[in-house]
């Protein structure tokens, strides 16, 4: 019965419409539908398949440590886990959803479950490191007595419904097609938490000078339906 | 001293040479360059060199900055190999100025064998200023490399680091992309209190998770990474200038700046599928740093270069 109520957990924090604000982020994909570089399904399903392999590499390590930290009752390590976030989020834009929807998370949770790590976390950052993302879901999941292996696959589950959600919005595929994407990119999980789990903080690593370009050009595109 | 020997990304290739062990005498290249004011110029003031790694003396050829030394790095033996141990260590003392360049690019040749690493620090104090202009990297056909950079410096120190990343040696034979092991390169800087500013990190193993894909490098092969180190002030002036984004399908060429976080700086992306488009854009931007942040401009570049 425990396992039920895990789960149960994990599918409400880990939902896409969980109110964090994932909806108003592309993850650089509006700019790659404008300049046609995503225009099909083939395209789209190449696209988010980075996007994860970006979210495994870099944001998903930081993830594993917030949940090991949360785990050992390690505030500090909690807060190096999102300096290393935020040292390494060179772009404007990806900043900003980080920290946002880490506050946002935060928030909730700390309204919804009550007190926990993260709630010292959101009341310390105020002047100092901000709570990121990745981060918090991993202290949350963690507190919540989710596996890291579950919470590892919701936050690639969310890296890729997000561009997905973006997606239906942007460009001519429908739900069918953006669920049968999601559905094969999350097969990778798997073998990408398994080359991650090792890592440390100062191996997170992103190599996407592409979508890098994107998201720095994204900021001075005059229509924007997303923030990122 | 860092060793970047226990990078993770290097355990699969702890094997030794059948040449020279890796580390070995000849195989360690070791840099140590310090630059002091004398006058209204900037000397060359302590140089240790250990081979492969060269460096003879200052020049000062630059027109526009006639004070300005210029300091040429190369190495003895054609490039880096299997086994290389390279470390280079920039000292900035107040006010200085400095200009370092590669004599041509950096060829990674190819390894059966072991790897090769690079570490690098400048250390820059008040009101220094350092152009790092390195002349293209390309990694041959199973060469492994890691290269860890590390600067430092106050608010008022300004350094401008330019690299320019190829895809192999691209018209060789059939040509050669995205044919090396490992590229991993991280740049990372901090101000002198240890207060860190911003962590850029690449592990690219295209046999891993292919490069030339939507989001890495899509159709593009040549890769420009621009980093402006200076105060917000002056970041701002070289940001209203550069800051249009460039999407010409044509030639073609990408590139967009970025601020970087906690008040760094900027950074510059371009991509291109030939090298000559990828140099303009990132000489382009050079330019308008150097021009915002001492006042003069660069000299037209070297037609043989």
């Amino acid at each position: 019965m425990r396992a039920m109520v895990e789960t149960l957990k994990l599918l409400q924090f880990g939902d896409s419409v969980f109110p964090v604000g994932a909806f108003s982020f592309s993850n650089g994909l509006e700019m790659a539908v404008q300049h046609e570089v995503v225009h099909d399904r083939v395209t789209l399903q190449d696209f988010v398949r980075t996007v994860t392999r970006l979210a495994a590499t870099g944001d998903g390590v930081a993830l594993l440590a917030g949940h090991r930290g949360a785990t050992s009752g390690d505030l500090d390590r909690i807060r190096h886990a999102d300096e290393a976030v935020c040292l390494r989020k060179i772009n404007e834009e990806m900043r900003t959803m980080s920290v946002r929807m880490g506050r946002k998370l935060a928030e909730a949770s700390t309204r919804i479950v009550g007190e926990s790590l993260l709630k010292k976390r959101i009341s310390e950052s105020a002047n100092g490191v901000p709570v990121t993302y990745p981060v918090a879901l991993g202290v949350l999941f963690a507190e919540l007595g989710v596996s890291e292996e579950d919470a590892f696959a919701a936050h690639q589950y969310g890296a890729a419904s997000m561009v997905l959600g973006a997606a239906v919005r942007l460009m001519r595929v429908d739900h069918l097609d953006a669920q049968s994407i999601l559905y094969a990119v999350n097969e990778k999980v798997p073998d990408d938490y398994r080359e991650v789990r090792t890592a440390s903080l100062d191996d997170m690593q992103n190599f996407a000078p592409h979508i890098d370009v994107l998201a720095a050009a994204h900021q001075h595109a005059h229509v924007r339906m997303f923030m990122s | 001293m860092i060793s970047l020997d226990t990078a993770r990304e290097l355990e699969p290739y702890q094997d030794e040479p059948a040449q020279l062990p890796a580390g070995a005498n000849g195989k360690v290249g070791v840099l140590r360059m310090s630059f002091e004011r004398r006058g209204d110029r900037t000397i060359l003031d302590d140089l240790y060199r250990q081979s492969p790694l060269l460096v003879q003396r200052a020049l000062y050829w630059d027109e526009e900055m006639p004070e300005l030394p210029c300091i040429m790095i190369l190495t003895t033996s054609g490039g880096v190999l299997q086994g290389d141990r390279l470390r280079i260590d920039v000292d900035m003392a107040p006010g200085t100025q400095a200009h370092l360049v590669t004599q041509a690019a950096t060829k990674i040749q190819e390894m059966d064998a072991n790897y090769g690493t690079q570490i690098q620090t400048f250390t820059l104090a008040d009101d220094a200023y350092l152009e790092f202009l390195p002349e293209p990297v390309i990694p041959y056909r199973g060469s492994r490399f890691v290269t860890d950079s590390r600067v430092r410096l106050p608010e008022s120190a300004t350094m401008l680091y330019a690299e320019v990343l190829q895809p192999g040696r691209k018209h060789y034979r059939d040509g050669e992309l995205f044919a090396y092991d490992l590229f991993s390169s991280t740049l990372r800087a901090e101000r002198p209190d240890g207060r860190q500013l911003f962590v850029e990190k690449f592990v690219v193993s295209p046999g891993r998770f292919e490069v030339a894909r939507t989001g890495v490098m899509d159709r593009f092969h040549i890769f420009g990474n621009v980093v402006l180190l200076t105060s917000p002030e002056r970041a701002a002036r070289v940001f209203d200038r550069t800051s249009a984004p460039v999407w010409d399908e044509d030639t073609p060429l990408a590139s967009a700046v970025s601020r970087l976080p906690n008040d760094a700086g900027l950074i510059f992306k371009v991509l291109g599928q030939e090298t000559e488009p990828v140099r303009a854009a990132v000489r382009a931007f050079c330019v308008a740093a150097r021009e915002e942040v001492t006042g003069r401009t660069f000299p037209p570049a070297f037609s043989w270069r």
